[in-house]
């Protein structure tokens, strides 16, 4: 039985550079448990984490927390700002209020969860891992995803699903407008029992019991249109540029 | 870059912290543009007169005896103006009450007519502008910002993209002509020189080459016209092109609006106390205590408060 190590840290009377250089010392000595208090929304926390561990923030935090990160888990209790986890090759991020623009962009691997909801361009360009929102996403969600899967419990914005590749998304609600080559297919029986794997998993009981079975969930992925280039296919072009 | 913020205090009555909380949310956004500094805030209102506030030079193109001479100037015309008073100097700026009725475009041009590089910054009845070429600490140390009571305010941290860095070019713009009115933005209005050429022709003049200085106009003309500022600020949404998230306000409300490709960040913070409203929600958690929720605007979004 591995002894896992407790340390508090009080971002208010640090720099950005000592908390994240603190958090990467402890890490390399082994998994730990990190809390941090008063992060107070600050931008860059607990990037380029390499090593595992658990890092808990009492509070908000700003733009790209967790970004780059490879193995460790991120908690937020409070919401966070742009680029939630951006380019995280594997670890667990979780939100429990909402996030700003391009939460998850580019992630190759891990889980993104946000309670609340994400604003837009959710999962951004996304290489792999699972992005999964409770509440609503804004404009754009899922723009240019190239793999992995997407899903979004609530309601999403407009351009949903925009310009894919070959990422998967499941909306619980509705779809506020379908995005250039987004189409909508049938959902299979193993993708719904899927799903409420994933929501029991992910989300706080309470949290996935507002929220739709799994059965109900929309599926959305690329037409394939826009893959390769056929002259007959001019049009959905012409609205993609 | 640029960062933006406003706040609006929701209960009857003055917030005496209203000036400190908004040179907290400043400096928390002083990073992102570290150009220029400004606010626009709504005090008690002077219903029969206004304030008048004017920026006599600009130190970065004037030597200062000529800065000072035009200050001179400035006073003695406030002197001989029928119903002024309360007439005070701070840095390069000149303020003065107006008692009564005044047909703003001409006060506007007897007073600039003055002297070579003066320009009135703001004319209300309850709203007044404060900018420097700067940080939020030059700001406070020479217009003492924290001590401010008032109801609500907008201000703006300039990262300089495209005009040039001086006091002029600074936000918070005021809707010139137009009582109470004064915007910040943060983006980029992609079709300000076809706007800006409508309303050249229509005789409207620009006082910069900044294309923040559009939204201004826009909105003093939109209220001049009778419209409300939802009204406006929908026109925002519908005629201007490119990235914006703009914050506007008048004697008594604040409002929001975002552009349609959320280009830009914008985060609310709203209570039964108090609306704040950043382009980082570092900026609210530093300066407004409690426990409350932050969350970002959305796309096309347009939000007035009013009081």
């Amino acid at each position: 039985m591995v002894e896992i190590a407790a340390m508090a840290i009080d971002a208010a009377t640090l720099s950005t550079r000592e908390i994240n250089t603190l958090i990467r010392a402890r890490l390399k000595s082994g998994p730990a448990e990190i809390s941090v208090e008063n992060p107070n929304a600050r931008h860059n926390l607990a990037v380029a984490l390499l090593q595992p561990g658990r890092v808990r923030f009492a509070g908000s935090v700003g733009y790209y927390c967790g970004g780059l990160i490879d193995g460790a888990e991120i908690y937020v209790e409070g919401s966070a700002g742009w680029g939630l986890a951006e380019s995280m090759n594997h670890g667990h991020v979780v939100v429990q209020g909402g996030a700003g623009n391009g939460a998850a962009a580019a992630i190759r691997g891990g889980t993104v969860v946000i309670h609340g909801d994400a604003a837009a361009r959710l999962g951004v360009s996304m290489k792999g891992g699972l992005v999964l929102v409770g509440g609503d996403c804004g404009y754009m969600a899922g723009f240019m995803g190239q793999k992995g899967t997407l899903i979004v419990c609530g309601n999403t914005g407009h351009a949903f699903a925009d310009s894919m590749y070959a990422t998967t998304c499941y909306v619980g609600g509705n779809i506020g407008g379908l995005g250039t080559d987004a189409v909508v297919e049938p959902l299979s029986a193993e993708e719904a029992e899927m799903l409420d794997r994933l929501l029991a998993e992910h989300l706080p009981p309470a949290l996935r019991a507002q929220k739709p079975p799994g059965r109900d969930f929309t599926k959305v992925v690329a037409g394939r249109k826009l893959w390769n280039f056929d002259k007959h296919n001019w049009k959905t072009w012409q609205d993609a540029l | 870059m640029c960062g933006i913020m406003g706040y609006f205090r929701k209960r009857a009555g003055n917030d005496e912290r209203l000036g400190a909380t908004m040179l907290s949310m400043l400096e928390a956004l002083g990073r992102r543009g570290p150009d220029s500094a400004g606010v626009a805030l709504i005090g008690p209102s002077h219903r029969a007169g206004y304030i008048v506030r004017v920026q006599a030079g600009d130190q970065l193109a004037m030597n200062n005896q000529a800065i000072q001479v035009n200050q001179e100037a400035i006073k003695l015309f406030a002197e001989a103006l029928a119903g002024a008073s309360d007439i005070s100097t701070s840095g390069v700026y000149v303020r003065f009450l107006l008692a009564g009725e005044a047909d703003l475009p001409e006060l506007i041009k007897a007073i600039e007519g003055l002297g070579e590089g003066i320009e009135v910054l703001s004319i209300g009845h309850a709203m007044e502008i404060s900018k420097e070429v700067g940080t939020p600490h030059l700001l406070e140390s020479q217009h003492h910002i924290s001590a401010f009571a008032g109801t609500h305010g907008i201000g703006h941290t300039r990262l300089c993209t495209e005009s040039i860095v001086d006091l002029s070019h600074s936000q918070p713009f005021w809707g010139r002509g137009a009582a109470d009115v004064a915007i910040v933005h943060n983006g980029h209005i992609t079709n300000y020189h076809q706007l800006r050429r409508r309303y050249e022709q229509r005789g409207v003049e620009f006082v910069t080459e900044n294309d923040s200085e559009v939204l201004a106009v826009y909105l003093a003309e939109a209220l001049n016209r009778g419209a409300t500022l939802r009204q406006g600020l929908d026109g925002v949404l519908r005629d201007m092109d490119g990235a914006f998230c703009c914050l506007a306000v008048t004697a008594t409300e604040m409002g929001l609006v975002k552009d349609p490709y959320a280009f830009k960040p914008l985060v609310v913070a709203e209570t039964a106390d108090f609306v704040a409203v950043a382009t980082e929600e570092i900026a609210i958690r530093s300066a407004v205590p409690g426990n409350y929720k932050v969350s970002e605007a959305q796309v096309e979004e347009v939000q007035v408060w009013s009081r």
